[in-house]
């Protein structure tokens, strides 16, 4: 995706965004996946909400590349997943690494809003890197 | 369970890649100008505008007008679903027994259905509808503050109705493992939060959504009427409907992140095993607090918008200003405050503190005056004006006698000895749907009439419009007073069946006045089907009109901002105008 600057004023309002519909998406898939302890729904619904937030951010002009709000929506799921996990666990490391056995959906469910953070943090790594390295860039 | 969970990871997958094709195929059409980079001015965006064509166009839009659009058609799907979703429930009521339904879980999910989908999914919407399209019409504004955010807050609702229904649609495909919730609007706890049924779970997500919309176009309005007025608009002279919007907008930006918020508190306490509202823990009592912190202003943000919406137009067929300009928006102001206030009203029978409950009871009492201050300023409005029986203009004087009799019947339930023995019965339902239909409802229709023109270049079927109006008034009147009488009679409401002790009321008359309920609701059924015809074939066939000024309101001196864009609209031969329809062929208008 090419993440070039919007030409303000070239062509005038187009009045046309593609991410409000992603982000709405996002959130309603996200929400349902996380509560209803649908893992795939979760993680899918979290990712796709970030990039969307991330995409809209930048096509508004608020940032100019849209890795690094990324980036930050995925420390924010890591750290919130992590609280889930541990109401459950306890702060230790070792309970926490023993708890990817378990099946208790809560913290199943918390481990899917990390594992959405991971993912959304490879994505950043890899558009900021591959995107942007790229002669066009 | 592991291939249920593979088969949503493909399906995840898939979608994702779908999504990311797509976004890259739109770039080509991501020109839109960023506001923080500098505003064009209102009317260059008509000259430089365009729009892909097609569904794309509305899946896309971030245009306030085509949004207005969408907002409207999702609130009629909605008004239909909850109709439909009533209808079933009244003929099940015209007998004391259970025989129509299958059973009173199908009853209780159809209530429960019925409240949210109409206050949540069509209430709210169609005052968004107006508001999206008119409001930055009325205050010379380019569009709404935040175009993209506005696009969002729509969004949300599609799947926040999906999810609110789910339970209808999954209980046939997962054998009644998944079934419609059954809590009522208010899903007290701790029925709400000890219900097993997945169903539940999926309604309160849909509820948070729309929710997160509603807050999201509060934002916005706030902005928008605060920093893209056009010069020439200032608080002194802002129109009487943005007024009620920003009040609503101020409501909403306090109600309903609160219900958001219990919302979650009450999924944690189904999924996460928390407990603020277990009986041993925060207790059921702290949900109807939290609930109704919110439910009373929802009242009000629901009801002042289509205030505002007969404030403007009742003067426009009344060929006078409005009367006490500066009075109706004080009592709107007052209304909006004054509804935080008052939430206990709601609890009086449930063993709170009497003392509490008196001071409840002085601060709902006092919501009357400036409700009297806004029905007599309408009354004297009209008071020796030049009177024209337009369908708006109808539909403006039967809300302000509707809200006479809904009003009025909620200043007794406001008072503790009425409210406690005619708490939870039938006078209550007669009370509220006296505003809910009779009003707010009303209001809409009469907008939709009023602005049809503008916003399809074409004119509706006037006899019919008049006859939705008249069917309409006589439905209510029927459906409603009957079951003011049915709440005198001690009917319990929610109930999908009923027996009464002779003692307590005759069973006969009960039964009679249910059936005149139900008959009146047939009659409202018709005159809104009248409705839905008359739109959907005045759009496509009606008179298209040329006329500037359809409503003759130059005359009177009540021409105003939204029918001059009209006109400029009118005079352009832009793809994109006049808003929806025009097709171009200058068929001469009939109007």
């Amino acid at each position: 995706m090419a993440q070039e600057e919007p030409e303000a004023g070239a062509s005038g309002p187009a009045k046309v965004s593609a991410w409000p519909l992603f982000v709405a998406l996002g959130l309603a898939v996200g929400e349902v996946g996380v509560v209803m302890a649908l893992y795939p729904l979760a993680i899918g619904g979290l990712v796709l909400f970030a990039g969307s937030i991330a995409g809209i951010l930048t096509e508004a002009g608020y940032t100019e590349r849209p890795w690094r709000t990324l980036t930050a929506l995925s420390g924010v799921f890591v750290a919130l997943g992590l609280v889930v996990v541990v109401t459950r666990t306890g702060t230790s490391f070792g309970a926490i690494e023993s708890a990817l056995a378990s099946t208790d959906t809560i913290v199943l469910r918390g481990f899917s809003i990390v594992g959405a953070g991971i993912v959304a943090l490879a994505a950043s790594i890899a558009g900021g890197s591959v995107t942007d390295a790229g002669p066009a860039a | 369970m592991a291939g249920e969970q593979l088969a949503l990871t493909v399906l995840m997958g898939v979608f994702l890649v779908g999504v990311v094709t797509l976004v890259s195929r739109m770039e080509n059409l991501r020109a839109y100008t960023p506001l923080v980079s500098g505003d064009a001015g209102y009317g260059d965006s008509t000259a430089t505008s365009h729009k892909p064509s097609g569904l794309i166009r509305w899946l896309t839009t971030v245009d306030h007008k085509d949004i207005g659009i969408l907002y409207g058609i999702y609130a009629t799907i909605a008004f239909v679903w909850g109709g439909l979703a009533v209808m079933l429930m009244r003929v099940e009521l015209t007998t004391p027994a259970l025989n129509v339904l299958g059973g009173t879980g199908t009853y209780n999910g159809l209530l429960t259905s019925h409240g949210i989908t109409m206050l949540f999914l069509f209430g709210t919407p169609i005052i968004a509808a107006f508001s999206n399209y008119f409001i930055p019409l009325l205050i010379g504004a380019d569009d709404m503050a935040f175009p993209r955010i506005n696009g969002i807050a729509f969004w949300l609702l599609p799947p926040a109705a999906l999810l609110i229904w789910a339970g209808f649609f999954l209980d046939p495909l997962t054998g009644g493992a998944v079934g419609a919730a059954e809590t009522s609007w208010t899903m007290y706890t701790p029925l709400s939060a000890e219900q097993a049924n997945p169903g539940v779970d999926l309604m309160l997500l849909g509820l948070h959504l729309s929710g997160i919309s509603a807050t999201m176009g509060a934002i916005n309005f706030i902005v928008t009427i605060f920093t893209e007025r056009s010069p020439d608009v200032n608080w002194a002279n802002l129109d009487i409907f943005s007024w009620t919007i920003l009040t609503q907008s101020a409501l909403i930006l306090f109600a309903f992140p609160l219900l958001g918020s219990a919302l979650i508190m009450l999924l944690l306490d189904r999924n996460f095993q928390t407990a603020f509202f277990a009986v041993d823990g925060g207790s059921p009592i702290l949900w109807q607090h939290l609930f109704w912190f919110f439910g009373h202003p929802e009242v009000y943000i629901l009801v002042l918008p289509p205030m505002g919406l007969v404030s403007w137009i009742l003067p426009k067929f009344s060929g006078r200003k409005l009367f006490g300009y500066k009075f109706v928006i004080y009592s709107t102001l007052a209304i909006g405050v004054l509804s935080f206030g008052v939430w206990a009203h709601h609890m009086f029978s449930s063993g709170i503190d009497p003392r509490i409950r008196a001071s409840f009871m002085a601060v709902s009492l006092a919501i009357a005056i400036p409700s009297a201050v806004k029905t007599f300023n309408w009354i004297a409005t009209m008071w020796n004006g030049n009177i024209r029986l337009t369908a708006p203009m109808l539909f403006c004087i039967g809300f302000v006698a509707n809200f006479v009799i809904g009003g009025i019947t909620g200043v007794f339930l406001a008072a503790i000895p009425i409210d406690l023995v005619l708490h939870d019965t039938y006078y209550v339902v007669g009370h509220f749907h006296w505003i809910v239909m009779g009003m707010i409802a009303f209001a809409g229709f009469g907008a939709i009439y009023y602005w049809f023109p503008i916003v399809t270049g074409k004119m509706y079927q006037k006899r019919l419009a008049k006859m939705h109006f008249w069917i309409s008034e006589i439905g209510v009147a029927v459906t409603f007073f009957a079951m003011l009488l049915l709440g005198y009679l001690g009917m319990p409401r929610r109930y999908a069946t009923y027996e009464f002790n002779g003692l307590i009321a005759p069973l006969a008359q009960v039964t009679t006045l249910h059936q005149v309920a139900t008959i009146g609701a047939f009659i409202i059924m018709l005159g809104q089907l009248i409705w839905v015809w008359n739109l959907t074939q005045s759009y496509l066939e009606g008179p298209v009109v040329e006329d500037e000024d359809p409503w003759n309101l130059k005359e009177t001196g009540q021409y105003s901002r939204e029918f001059e864009w009209f006109g400029e609209q009118l005079d352009t031969t832009d793809e994109d105008t006049p808003a929806l329809a025009a097709d171009g062929s200058g068929e001469p208008s009939d109007d």
